[in-house]
C-alpha cells in the first residue's frame, strides 16, 4: 500500500519542521559559537571568530581529562552497579513467585521520581546531623570514618552519586532484562533440565547468552542517560567539594552560567555531544537501524 | 523457571527482601519526614517515627503563593508540551509506520539522536535564542524545550504501536469509503488508545521531572516545581519538613500515572528495542 510522497510528507512535515527548527538550529548555533571568543563578562573583547582555539584550549587542558575521567568513573560505576543489581532482581522476579507483580511495581517507584527529588532524598538521608544513615553507621561502629560530612569528602562523593543514580535507575535495567528473559523460549531450559544441568549451568549457558541483546540495550541506554547526569550532582554536591564531583555536563553548565564563557562552554558541550552521537550510532546498529524493531 | 529447590528460594527471598528494603527506606524516610513537626526534624539521633504527626508541612506548601504558582507552572508546561508532542508526533509516527519512504531511516536516526542528546548541549543555545527574541520570561522557551524531548519520544513510541496494527484494518475501512485521514481518526486511533495513553503519560513524566531546562529557561513567574525545590535546598537553612512535603507532591502524581502504564515502560524507554 504505497502512498504518494506528497501525502507522506503532509503527515511527517509538521513534526519534521519542528524538530529541525528546535534541534538543528540550536546545534548549528552551538557549533558556530564553539569557534568564537565570546565571554559575556568581557564585552570589551567582543565576539570574534578564533578558529579552533577553544578546542585547542579544551584538549590541552589537563582539567578536561580529569573531568572526562570523573565522568567515566561515574558512568562505568553506575552502569555496572545497575547491571549487577538489575540482573539479580530480574532473575528473582522471573521465578514468578507469589506476588511478584506487586513487588515489581514497588521496585519501579524510584524510576518515576524526578531526579532532582532523588538528589534531595539522598542528601537528606546522608545528612551528617539529621540523616538516619550516618547515625546508623555510627551506631554499628563506622564512626571513625565519618568525622566529616560524607558529601564533603572528595573520595566519597562520586561513589555516593553512583549509589543515588543506581537507586533511581536499577528498576529500568531490571525491566529491560526481565522483558528479555520473558522472551527466551522454554525449550532450551527443558532440554537442559532433562540433561541434568543445575541452575548455575543453566544460567551461564542459556540465560546469559540469550539475554545478551537485552543487556547490550540496557548498557547503551544507561550509558547515554548517565552521561547527561546533572540534576543529582547539582543538588547534592554542586560539583564539589572543589571540583571532585564535576562531570562533563556540569562543567559545561558552570562555564556557561557561572563564568559566562559562551564560546568555551559550547566547545565543552560539543565534546559531550560527540560522545552521545557515537553511542547513538552504536545503539541504532544494535536495534537494526530502527527499521524492524517490533 | 525451574528454581524450585529450597536453596534457590532462599536466594530469591534474600534478593527481593534487600531490593524492597533499599527501595523503601529512603521513600519511607521522606514520607515520614513530611508529617513531622519541626522539632522532630532536627532531633539527634534522628527519629524514624515522630510522636506527633502533623499536616503542617502540607498546609505550608499550599499556603505558599510561590509554591502554588510553581505547581501551576509545572502543570501548564507539562500539559502543553505533551499536547504538542501528540499533535505533531502521532501523524509522523503513523506515516513512518505505514509508508516506505526513502528518507525514513535518516528521519528515524535524527529523531533518535534528538532524544538521546544530553540537555546540556541544547540548553545554552535555547537560552541565548530566547534572550535574543526577548521571550525569556514567558512560557514559550520552556514549553518548546520540553517538546524537544517529548516530540521525538512520541514519534518513536507511537510508531511501534502503529506497526502492531495490521494494515488490513485501514484497507477495509478505506474500501468502505473512508479517506485515509478518516480511517486514521475513526479506526486506528481508537485501536491504539492504550498506546496513546502510555505515550502521553511518559511524555508528561519526562516534562514534569525535567530540571536543567527548567532551571535555565524559566524566570521568576514561570518556575516549575523542581526548580523551586532546588532553590529551597540550596539555601542555608533547609526546611526539611516542607521540602519533604513538596517532594511527595512532585512525586505522587507521576508514580500513580507511571504505575498505570508500567507494562509499556520498557518499550517506551528503550525507544522500541523490545516489544
Amino acid at each position: 500500500m504505497k502512498l504518494k510522497e506528497k501525502r507522506v510528507l503532509s503527515y511527517i512535515l509538521p513534526a519534521l519542521i519542528f524538530i529541525i527548527i528546535i534541534f538543528l538550529i540550536p546545534l548549528v548555533y552551538t557549533i558556530i559559537t564553539s569557534f568564537m571568543r565570546w565571554n559575556m563578562l568581557r564585552p570589551d573583547l567582543g565576539i570574534k571568530p578564533i578558529g579552533f582555539r577553544n578546542y585547542i584550549k579544551l584538549f590541552s587542558d589537563s582539567f578536561t581529562y580529569a573531568t572526562l575521567f570523573r565522568t567515566l568513573y561515574f558512568v562505568v560505576g553506575s552502569v555496572v552497579l545497575e547491571l549487577i543489581c538489575g540482573l539479580c532482581i530480574a532473575l528473582a522476579l522471573d521465578s514468578e513467585f507469589k506476588g511478584w507483580k506487586i513487588v515489581q511495581s514497588i521496585l519501579l517507584i524510584p524510576f518515576m521520581i524526578a531526579p532532582i527529588v532523588v538528589g534531595f532524598v539522598w542528601k537528606f538521608i546522608l545528612n551528617s546531623d539529621y540523616g538516619p544513615v550516618i547515625h546508623f553507621l555510627r551506631e554499628i561502629g563506622f564512626g571513625s570514618f565519618l568525622t566529616e560530612p560524607l558529601l564533603s569528602n572528595p573520595n566519597a562523593v562520586i561513589p555516593i552519586l553512583i549509589i543515588a543514580d543506581a537507586w533511581q535507575y536499577t528498576p529500568f535495567v531490571t525491566l529491560v532484562l526481565l522483558a528479555g528473559m520473558k522472551a527466551i523460549p522454554r525449550e532450551p531450559y527443558e532440554a537442559a533440565f532433562v540433561d541434568g544441568a543445575n541452575a548455575t549451568q543453566r544460567f551461564f549457558s542459556i540465560t546469559l547468552p540469550l539475554l545478551k541483546p537485552s543487556i547490550l540495550v540496557a548498557i547503551v541506554i544507561r550509558t547515554l542517560t548517565s552521561l547527561r547526569v546533572f540534576d543529582i550532582v547539582f543538588i547534592m554536591t554542586g560539583g564539589g567539594p572543589g571540583t571532585a564531583s564535576e562531570t562533563l555536563a556540569f562543567y559545561g553548565y558552570r562555564v556557561a552560567f557561572d563564568q559566562y564563557n559562551i564560546g568555551f562552554s559550547s566547545a565543552i558541550n560539543m565534546l559531550t555531544f560527540g560522545i552521545a552521537i557515537i553511542f547513538t550510532i552504536f545503539y541504532m546498529k544494535i536495534i537494526g537501524g530502527g527499521k524492524k524493531h517490533v | 523457571m525451574y528454581r524450585k529447590n529450597l536453596f534457590g528460594k532462599i536466594i530469591i527471598f534474600i534478593i527481593i527482601f534487600l531490593a524492597l528494603f533499599l527501595t523503601l527506606v529512603p521513600l519511607a524516610w521522606i514520607t515520614l519526614s513530611s508529617f513531622k513537626v519541626e522539632a522532630d526534624q532536627f532531633s539527634i539521633p534522628p527519629k524514624w517515627f515522630p510522636e506527633r504527626l502533623t499536616l503542617d508541612n502540607y498546609v505550608t506548601f499550599f499556603s505558599n503563593a510561590e509554591l502554588l504558582k510553581s505547581l501551576f507552572n509545572s502543570v501548564i508546561t507539562t500539559v502543553l508540551s505533551t499536547f504538542i508532542a501528540l499533535l505533531l508526533g502521532v501523524p509522523a509516527a503513523y506515516a513512518l509506520a505505514r509508508f516506505d519512504w526513502k528518507h525514513s531511516n535518516k528521519i528515524s536516526f535524527m529523531i533518535l539522536l534528538a532524544r538521546m542528546t544530553p540537555p546540556i548541549v541544547m540548553v545554552l543555545p535555547f537560552f541565548m535564542i530566547a534572550r535574543y527574541l526577548n521571550i525569556s520570561n514567558t512560557y514559550i522557551p520552556i514549553i518548546v524545550a520540553l517538546s524537544f524531548f517529548s516530540v521525538p519520544f512520541a514519534v518513536w513510541m507511537m510508531r511501534g504501536f502503529f506497526q502492531e496494527i495490521p494494515n488490513s484494518i485501514e484497507e477495509a475501512a478505506m474500501i468502505d469509503g473512508c479517506t485515509r485521514l478518516q480511517a486514521l481518526k475513526k479506526v486506528i486511533l481508537p485501536l491504539s488508545m492504550p498506546g496513546l495513553a502510555a505515550t502521553s503519560i511518559l511524555c508528561a513524566l519526562i516534562s514534569w521531572n525535567e530540571f536543567l531546562f527548567a532551571l535555565v529557561l524559566t524566570g521568576k513567574d514561570t518556575r516549575t516545581l523542581p526548580v523551586l525545590v532546588n532553590m529551597f535546598v540550596s539555601e542555608r537553612n533547609i526546611e526539611w519538613g516542607v521540602m519533604s512535603a513538596s517532594a511527595i507532591i512532585i512525586v505522587l502524581p507521576m508514580v500513580i500515572f507511571g504505575l498505570l502504564v508500567q507494562n509499556d515502560l520498557v518499550r517506551g524507554l528503550t525507544m522500541g528495542s523490545s516489544k
